[in-house]
């Protein structure tokens, strides 16, 4: 068989790290490849670099045998190649066909061609089955069609090879499974896909070869046969047997600290995004919320942090009602919050750590008196802290953003696990670190629960969920379709993350 | 007194001002929409259109022929606005700190060129402006003849940009990628659209017509060229960019709107009618804040209005 | 002794960029000079000498620089907040207004009436600048176009003010108050020249800026400037700080419409912020944000335009070439920048270099 692309010891570094490190790749004709590994593995990175967003420092990329250099991603379309970004790249405001039309060249010259592309996009969604209108307005297009819009422009394009990052982290089970089948139907057609993905079961179930990627580098390429076992994929992704030993202590719960009642809220486009939420968590217990992305996990933090206001329902912290309070009334009845996005929302990026370890308590009496910040208290506070946890870093007056993900997500644990919290909001608190950072912020949240505090941990990482939770509530849709105890198996919690209840029946 | 304001002459004088009022107002913003619409906030019209009415006039005087002033000055509006360009999205700086730069550094460099080629005269050296064109038969109608068909022909031209750039912005590929540009960059590049080059001709489009506004000051309007001549037009153009949502006809409505307001005092001013013309002229500023209200709470700005785009930032 | 070292060392890092900047400046304006036909040594030696020549020169540079520092420090505090304030003219205006209404209107004795008619100025300013701040906040109104518009609605309302219902009923219908009461003139600190008690008061806000940085709200402030994502993570109200930020902010340019009026021009007239506005935004960033970089800022400012007036006189070179230097100050600060990345650039190529042949060595 024909090789479609080969990559050949690919280096990309950035900041002065390497996030490929002479990775090689093959993609055969008229296969499905799926690209496997942890976050920050450097799959992305890799197939950046064969869409032409970014350079490789060095190696070679050929394309049906030829080499060639992709110094952008018209280059990389030019050779036949497309790619579905994870973040989707589409102009909201504009339709289908605008967005498809958009950077090619017009028959009509400097005219726009609306009415013909619209036609022709008609008849490729048609023979894809891609059930996609060329009209629509893309803000008017669910999550799901708008990854339609994507494939669909990337095969207008002439894309003889798809590169797909991530495709079902944002879609339910079943529009997974039509994809899959799209997919499938381009396999059929002589096309070439490449799936970039974590999820074991995903490579299992649709793709023909599978390379690995740890750490920047690619460490194994195989045939995936009804042979291949989840266990054999993992050992490769991780490099060892992923089933930590953390010392759970069992009976070691106690009262009950947090108490959610019917809780509702909306999205941010105003949609529901929970519905009826309930459960309590106790002192010393982990509270697991498994789900795929984008279930409500990230609405049920904020609600419960304070960042996004409840539309009704009850949230209490140790009989205090905290509904409707605002996040500065969490944050003093000792809920910390560890959120998704580091950069974003938990550090400041441009400041120092120092000022980062303080920004939620600067104002206590300890840090400040008559409003005047305490520098030289400040300043202990974070020697202590950085020994404390450990981060690696020139002084207590480096910038954040200057440390590694790892070292950032330990100001953070050091910030919120140091004020002696009541209950702990984890959301995906090991997403994008490496092995032993990892492993680190793990040990330090159990130890908080073994001091008595309320652990909630919300990770699409299903393995994480299982190891370190007392009970697992699975989400979807914007509800806790079930809560299971800690020996539930997989399958089980898979069926539920599928949407599918206990009782068998389908949820809506 | 009074009764001058309700007299036909009166009506037709205001009507017809407010056009003429509203160009110099109606191209900067044209251009401006380009401008915005692909992400930049450009506050550096004020000081543009300074440098535009400077290089027209001189054109115009040193050549006499008022189309190579029209040249020059267009010409010096882009070579002036790729500074902004140049800021904005190769320095990648603050929009609204580049373009306060662009404002001072254009009164500046205006008003000292002026002094430097002209030196101090007893009389202002002037030019003769462009003429009110004679149409056959229309300009001769009564009352609409003088409202609509008595203007030079820059202002006929303005008229026939707002038309053109609604046409580019919504029909033509380049106007695509303009609204693609300014709604989504990174979009736009995956797409090989070179977001920095779409951005730097649109602020270069900018420059053109703000260049063009202030020559129509300069020897369209008046006949020679004063120190800071354009007194607020280029933060109007900006206002009324605003308060018609980006949209080329909207602007029109707008500019005239602003233009009139304008007209309407002066002549107020002169027959001696004792209202208050300040409110009158603080009223368009009003309803530019009210307009940003239900403007800002829709949404409709650019998504990417004033951020700059880097490739390899998230 | 190696504290001291390092304080100085700190000072020279954080100068050394801006007086290149200034340089660079001169350096362009010189250029201007020579193609003009005007020997630049000559001119600046005018500008110079005219500024700083006699004790009286600088006492009239230090009357300019009063007003903008304190409304540059305003400025800055919005800038901090990634609040792009640049309504300081229509903020200025209103709080010189109040304040003039208050002079104009009270009878007290002027140890009361300073206070009152100071505070007046702030909370004048403070409502311009809170307004535009309320509508950010609320709406999500761009404070740009807010602030910008604000201008021009102060400008006509001062405008109507001295033409109608502020007149000066003895000044020929001329547009402008009355002088206010000489008892309350702001007291003169050297006989002979123009510099008034206001001076002082603006020294004393720069000394309080600096303690506004090291305090609770100066953290707020500067968080909300991050990231309004992580201030309100951190449990501060983003809404109630963009607001109160404006009023600060407002304020302050406030109190700088106070001393022009209580200390310079004793009543109000058109164009009284005289686009201190634009100078000030100038001025901010040249100091770097910085309370003690602003007041240095201001000076030199303040010498440009008092050193200029005198340049046209005496070397016949048009004052606008002092707006050129405001404008290329702010051109070469921003795009200070591009050396910054340049040189990251540069340093990222020689250590991707390094890490390729570690790599290639790990291989053997």
């Amino acid at each position: 068989m024909d090789l479609a692309v080969e990559m050949k010891e690919i280096t990309k570094v950035f900041n002065k790290v390497a996030a490929n490190d002479k990775v090689n790749f093959q993609l055969k004709k008229g296969s499905i490849h799926g690209l496997l590994g942890e976050n920050g593995a450097g799959k992305t990175t890799l197939m950046n670099c064969l869409y032409g967003l970014y350079q490789p420092e060095s190696g070679n990329i050929l394309i049906d045998g030829q080499n060639v250099k992709i110094d952008s991603p018209q280059k990389a379309m030019s050779l036949g190649i497309g790619m579905v970004h994870q973040h989707f790249m589409l102009v909201r405001p504009m339709t289908v066909a605008e967005n498809v039309m958009l950077g090619l060249r017009s028959q009509r010259g400097p005219l726009l061609d609306s009415e013909r592309i619209a036609q022709e996009l008609l008849a490729l969604s048609q023979k894809f089955n891609l059930n996609v209108n060329p009209k629509a307005k893309i803000s008017q297009l669910s999550i799901g069609e708008q990854q339609r819009v994507e494939i669909l422009s990337a095969l207008y394009r002439g894309a003889e090879i798809l590169i797909l990052d991530e495709p079902t982290a944002v879609l339910t089970p079943k529009e997974a499974e039509e994809l899959f089948e799209i997919l499938r139907m381009m396999r059929d057609n002589g096309k070439s896909v490449i799936l970039i993905s974590h999820k074991l079961e995903e490579i299992l179930a649709l793709v023909d070869e599978v390379t690995v990627l740890r750490d920047g580098r690619s460490v194994s390429h195989t045939k995936v046969t009804p042979a291949t076992t989840k266990r054999e994929l993992t050992n490769m992704m991780v490099g060892r047997d992923v089933f930590f030993n953390f010392n759970h202590q069992q009976s070691r719960l106690g009262e009950i600290k947090l108490v959610i009642e019917h809780l509702e809220a909306d999205d941010d486009k105003g949609l529901p995004a929970l519905k009826n939420v309930s459960f309590f968590l106790k002192a010393g217990e982990v509270l697991g919320i498994a789900g795929v992305d984008g279930n409500g996990q990230r609405e049920l933090c904020e609600v419960l942090t304070g960042l996004r206001a409840s539309t009704s329902g009850e949230v209490l912290l140790k009989g205090q009602d905290l509904s409707q309070a605002p996040p500065k009334a969490f944050i003093n009845a000792g809920i910390v919050h560890i959120p998704e996005d580091r950069h974003k929302t938990g550090l400041a990026m441009n400041m120092s750590i120092s000022k980062n370890l303080i920004i939620k308590n600067f104002h206590h009496a300890h840090f400040a008196s008559r409003g005047l910040l305490k520098f030289k208290a400040i300043r202990e506070n974070a020697k202590r802290l950085m020994e404390e946890y450990d981060i690696k870093a020139n002084s207590i007056n480096t910038k954040v953003k200057e440390l590694s993900g790892g070292n950032q997500q330990k100001v953070i644990l050091a910030r919120e696990l140091s004020s002696k919290p009541e209950v702990i909001i984890a959301n995906q608190p090991t997403r994008g670190l490496d092995i032993g950072a990892t492993e680190y912020v793990r040990q330090k949240l159990l130890e908080e629960t073994a001091k008595g505090a309320g652990l909630l941990l919300i990770s699409a990482d299903l393995e994480e969920i299982l190891q370190l939770s007392d009970r697992i509530a699975v989400m979807y849709d914007g509800e806790i379709i079930g809560i299971l105890g800690k020996n539930a198996g997989v399958d089980e919690i898979g069926l539920l993350m599928a949407g599918v209840r206990r009782e068998g029946g389908e949820a809506c | 007194m009074q009764t001058d304001i309700l007299t036909m002459g009166f009506f037709v004088s205001l009507l017809a001002g407010s056009i003429r009022m509203s160009v110099p107002i109606l191209l900067p913003a044209l251009g401006e929409i380009f401008t915005q619409r692909s992400g930049i906030l450009n506050l550096g019209l004020e000081g543009i259109m300074l440098m535009g009415a400077l290089a027209g006039f001189a054109g115009t005087y040193f050549t006499q022929n008022l189309w190579f002033g029209l040249l020059a000055a267009v010409v010096t509006g882009i070579t002036f606005s790729l500074l902004m360009g140049f800021l904005s999205i190769t320095v990648k700086a603050n929009q609204v700190i580049a373009g306060t730069a662009i404002t001072i550094l254009g009164t500046g460099l205006s008003a000292f060129l002026y002094r430097v080629m002209f030196g101090i005269q007893k009389l202002p050296p002037q030019v003769n402006a462009f003429d009110p064109l004679e149409i056959p038969v229309l300009t001769n109608i009564p009352i609409i003849g003088p409202i609509f068909f008595n203007h030079n022909i820059l202002v006929y031209i303005t008229l026939l940009f707002v038309i053109v750039t609604a046409f580019v912005l919504e029909k033509t590929t380049f106007g695509l990628k303009v609204r693609a540009v300014g709604e989504n960059p990174r979009a736009a590049d995956s797409k090989g659209i070179n977001v920095g080059v779409i951005r730097y001709l649109c602020v270069m489009i900018g420059g053109a017509f703000a260049g063009l506004g202030g020559a129509f000051l300069s020897i369209g309007y008046m006949n020679s060229f004063i120190d800071g001549m354009v007194s607020g037009r280029g933060f109007i153009a900006v206002a009324v960019v605003i308060f018609a949502r980006w949209n080329p006809y909207r602007a029109l409505g707008a500019s005239l709107l602003f233009g009139g307001a304008n007209a309407l005092q002066l002549r107020l001013q002169a027959i001696g009618v004792p209202i208050p013309h300040q409110f009158l002229l603080a009223l368009p500023y009003v309803l530019t804040i009210l307009v940003l209200l239900s403007v800002s709470k829709k949404a409709e700005f650019p998504a990417a209005y004033t951020l700059p785009y880097s490739r390899s930032e998230r | 002794m190696l504290k001291m070292k390092t304080i100085i060392k700190d000072f020279l890092n954080s100068a050394l960029p801006a007086v290149i900047t200034v340089a660079l400046a001169f350096g362009v304006s010189a250029l201007l000079l020579l193609a003009s036909e005007h020997n630049p040594t000559e001119a600046f030696h005018t500008l110079l000498l005219s500024a700083f020549g006699s004790p009286s020169r600088i006492a009239e540079v230090m009357v300019k620089a009063t007003p903008l520092m304190v409304m540059a420090l305003g400025i800055s505090i919005a800038f901090k907040s990634q609040l792009w304030n640049i309504g300081g003219d229509g903020q200025f205006t209103i709080g010189a207004i109040f304040a003039a209404f208050v002079a104009l209107n009270l009878e007290l004795p002027a140890a009361v009436l300073w206070p009152v008619s100071f505070l007046s100025a702030f909370i004048g300013g403070a409502l311009w600048g809170g307004l535009a701040g309320w509508l950010k906040a609320k709406f999500n109104a761009n404070e740009v176009i807010t602030t910008l518009m604000l201008n021009y609605i102060a400008t006509y309302l001062l405008s109507w003010l001295i033409r109608y219902p502020m007149i000066d009923p003895d000044g020929h219908g001329f547009p402008q108050t009355p002088l206010i009461n000489k008892l309350f003139h702001l007291p003169i600190l050297f006989q002979g020249t123009r510099l008034h008690a206001g001076a002082i008061i603006a020294a004393i806000i720069i000394i309080l800026g600096y303690f506004f940085w090291r305090s609770t709200l100066g953290l707020r402030i500067e968080l909300v400037g991050q990231s309004e994502e992580v201030a309100k993570y951190s449990g501060i109200n983003v809404s109630k700080m963009v607001v109160l930020t404006m009023i600060i902010s407002g304020g302050l340019a406030g109190i700088a419409g106070w001393t022009e009026v209580m200390g310079v021009q004793y009543r109000l007239l058109d164009d009284i912020s005289s686009g201190y506005g634009n100078l000030a935004v100038v001025i901010a960033l040249l100091g770097n944000l910085n309370p003690f970089g602003i007041a240095i800022a201001s000076f030199f400012f303040a010498a440009l335009m008092v050193g200029g007036n005198t340049m046209q006189l005496m070397e016949g070179i048009p004052f606008s070439l002092i707006t050129v230097i405001q404008g290329l100050v702010i051109v070469f600060v921003i795009s200070r920048v591009v050396y910054t990345q340049w040189r990251d650039k540069v340093a990222n190529r020689h250590f991707n270099h390094g890490v390729l042949r570690q790599s290639a060595r790990g291989l053997n």
